[in-house]
């Protein structure tokens, strides 16, 4: 509730922040699922946001339909992603494998954006036009906001209901011991398919929400970088917890702008962010959300066991 | 696609004598990607940890040569003693070179040490992690000490270009930068077969890979030997990165790029095999010389990353290695 006025306090330039927290919400929840959740190592992340967002920038740039149109279609590109990203895995590929492999596949998506320019710009990128929603414009960073919020709240209501399922509770077991899990008679090759399809869908509304946000999209925006980001949004919030997610998108998202602010520190993000994997890694495995089950039992995962 | 194959083939006369250049320049190529691959296998094969920091390690070794060399260079021209003398016979570089070697061998050595044996009894994900945090903040140190301009890596020598044979059109030509690249690894090669296959250190290394847990049983201290491999395989890496920084330019990105050529290299050869690595690096070389011109530019990008896709979604286990995939 105290989110809605947020609005009321921020400029643009702040309130544009939280959106992009907004997203990156979304972007780590699911990347939870696959890496936090089925316990995998894959890198395919940013394969699915840019996917999700060129997918966006492509409908509404050459079908000329309107943003929230392309909103579930982009997560749905995102999720066909997803399960092509899971191939490998179906064949028996895990561990540091499926990472390289990965590795590749993202690196082998921003090969392809740069040399197809007909449909997504190429090295010069993509410009996406003012969102739209029911017709109307969203000109400013407030509008999006509130539109943003809508979905971010639908998507992860709908991911932890999800996680709190069946098919939660199978996921862990994977991540715990695939061959007892397998042994369990949980069909192991389903659920793979199934966790990375739905963290593309959920990752790819993440990019359509991004393609709206920044309003041009480059192949650079979708690097490698992009993933360590993830990677630490994900690390220092949690493996595998939404609150976690949630709190690391803020803090993560929050530190280059508190770094601008100290001359000294200008262009120290990468280290930072760096430094901050290796101590969580090192004190706080379970990262930033164990601290806070310990101050209060409400915060504490009921989904998620070691 | 089949447009640019069939221009290939009706260009066929006219492309045939370019072969024997791109063969060989890609082996010079190749022969940088297999010390890379060759280095990230030594870790591998000692502490069965893949180390995703390795081109940012290796990208490291190319900046310490650069920083080191004008400390060295000061140095000698001060000294007028005897030992000013000697030193006046050694080239700046070679000791420039040395002391790097040996700055990434203590950094390995630290690295596995600190951050990586602590938690080598965790899950992998925590210990693929740990090595692309510690990649990256190397990396973000680098930039933003080195970052702002184009640096350009002290030359140790001329460049020079020699024609190997020609023979009725057939001609090839090979720089001095890549001929001594391809001595050096060799010779690089020929040290580890023999220091993994021949000597005592080599046979512990060997035990500590089949198991850790038996090794240690035995009597080996295996941290220790395992923040010793640490440190060599992060000197190979070094090594590897000056060479690439004498055959590109010095840039902080470099690490992604190498990191991807390594492991494809890896994968095609099999993972924790010596001279699958090389063979593999030398394959990939070629492949992205000879594509690159034949079919497309785009494939000299592209090359490593389907190698690997496609090697591991058809032959997981490469070449020569042992497994790769689960069964269930």
């Amino acid at each position: 509730m105290l989110a809605l006025a947020l609005p009321l306090v921020l400029n643009q330039y702040l309130q544009y922040v939280v959106n992009l927290m907004l997203v990156y919400i979304l972007v780590s929840v699911g990347f939870n699922i696959v890496v936090g959740n089925l316990g995998q190592l894959a890198f395919s992340n940013v394969a699915f946001f840019g996917i999700g967002a060129y997918a966006s920038g492509i409908l509404t740039t050459q079908l000329g339909m309107p943003w929230w149109l392309t909103v579930v279609p982009a997560g749905f590109c995102g999720a066909l992603a997803g399960c092509a990203a899971s191939i490998p895995a179906l064949r028996g590929v895990r561990l540091f494998y499926l990472a390289i492999m990965t590795l590749a596949f993202g690196e082998l998506m921003r090969w392809l954006y740069i040399r197809t320019p007909g449909l997504t710009g190429g090295s010069m990128g993509l410009t996406v036009p003012e969102p739209a929603v029911f017709g109307w414009m969203l000109t400013n960073e407030y509008q999006k906001f509130y539109v943003f919020l809508f979905i971010v709240v639908v998507v992860v209501i709908a991911t932890s209901r999800l996680l709190e399922s069946r098919i939660g509770r199978a996921f862990l077991a994977i991540k715990n011991d695939e061959n007892a899990a397998a042994a369990m008679g949980i069909p192991t090759g389903q659920y793979f398919l199934l966790a990375f399809a739905l963290s593309g869908f959920v990752v790819g509304i993440g990019g359509s929400m991004y393609a709206a946000l920044v309003g041009h999209l480059s192949p650079e925006d979708f690097d490698l970088i992009q993933v360590i980001l993830h990677f630490a949004i994900i690390m220092v919030g949690g493996l595998g917890s939404l609150i976690g997610s949630i709190l690391g998108s803020i803090l993560i998202t929050a530190t280059p702008e508190v770094i601008r602010h100290f001359e000294w520190l200008v262009g120290s993000e990468e280290w930072i962010f760096g430094v901050a994997i290796i101590v969580v890694i090192l004190f706080l495995p379970r990262g930033l959300s164990s601290l806070l089950a310990k101050v209060n039992p409400i915060f504490k995962d009921r989904y998620y066991r070691d | 696609m089949i447009e640019q194959i069939q221009s290939v083939l009706t260009n066929w006369d006219a492309m045939l004598p370019v072969l024997p250049q791109l063969v060989v320049s890609g082996i010079a190529i190749g022969m940088l990607y297999a010390l890379i691959a060759l280095s990230m296998t030594i870790l591998y094969r000692a502490t069965t940890v893949v180390n995703f920091g390795h081109g940012d390690l290796v990208m490291l070794g190319a900046y310490a040569l650069f920083i080191l060399m004008p400390m060295v260079t000061f140095n000698i021209a001060v000294e007028s003693s005897a030992l000013g003398l000697l030193a006046s016979f050694v080239p700046p570089f070679l000791v420039a070179l040395i002391l790097s070697l040996l700055v990434l061998f203590a950094m390995g050595y630290i690295i596995h040490r600190v951050f990586i044996w602590p938690i080598l009894k965790g899950p992998h994900l925590s210990l693929a992690l740990m090595a692309i945090a510690i990649g990256y903040a190397v990396r973000g140190v680098i930039r933003k000490e080195y970052g702002k301009e184009v640096l350009q890596m002290p030359r140790p020598f001329p460049e020079q270009e020699f024609e190997l044979f020609n023979w009725g059109g057939f001609g090839t030509y090979m720089t001095l930068d890549e001929m001594i690249f391809c001595g050096v690894v060799i010779v690089m090669l020929l040290i580890s077969y023999i220091v993994f296959s021949k000597t005592r250190f080599g046979r512990i290394v060997q035990a500590m890979f089949q198991t850790q847990r038996g090794s240690s049983l035995v009597g080996i201290n295996v941290m220790h030997y395992n923040n010793l491999i640490w440190g060599v395989g992060c000197s190979l890496g070094a090594l590897g990165g000056v060479m690439l920084g004498l055959a590109l330019a010095l840039d902080p990105d470099v690490g992604v790029w190498t990191l991807l050529r390594g492991f494809a290299a890896m994968t095609l050869g099999g993972f924790g095999s010596l001279y699958g690595a090389v063979i593999g690096g030398l394959i990939i070389g070629i492949l992205e010389k000879v594509l690159g011109v034949f079919i497309s530019t785009a494939f000299i990008e592209i090359t490593c990353y389907l190698v690997i896709i496609l090697v591991l979604l058809i032959r997981p286990k490469g070449l020569f290695g042992q497994h790769a995939t689960l069964r269930i």
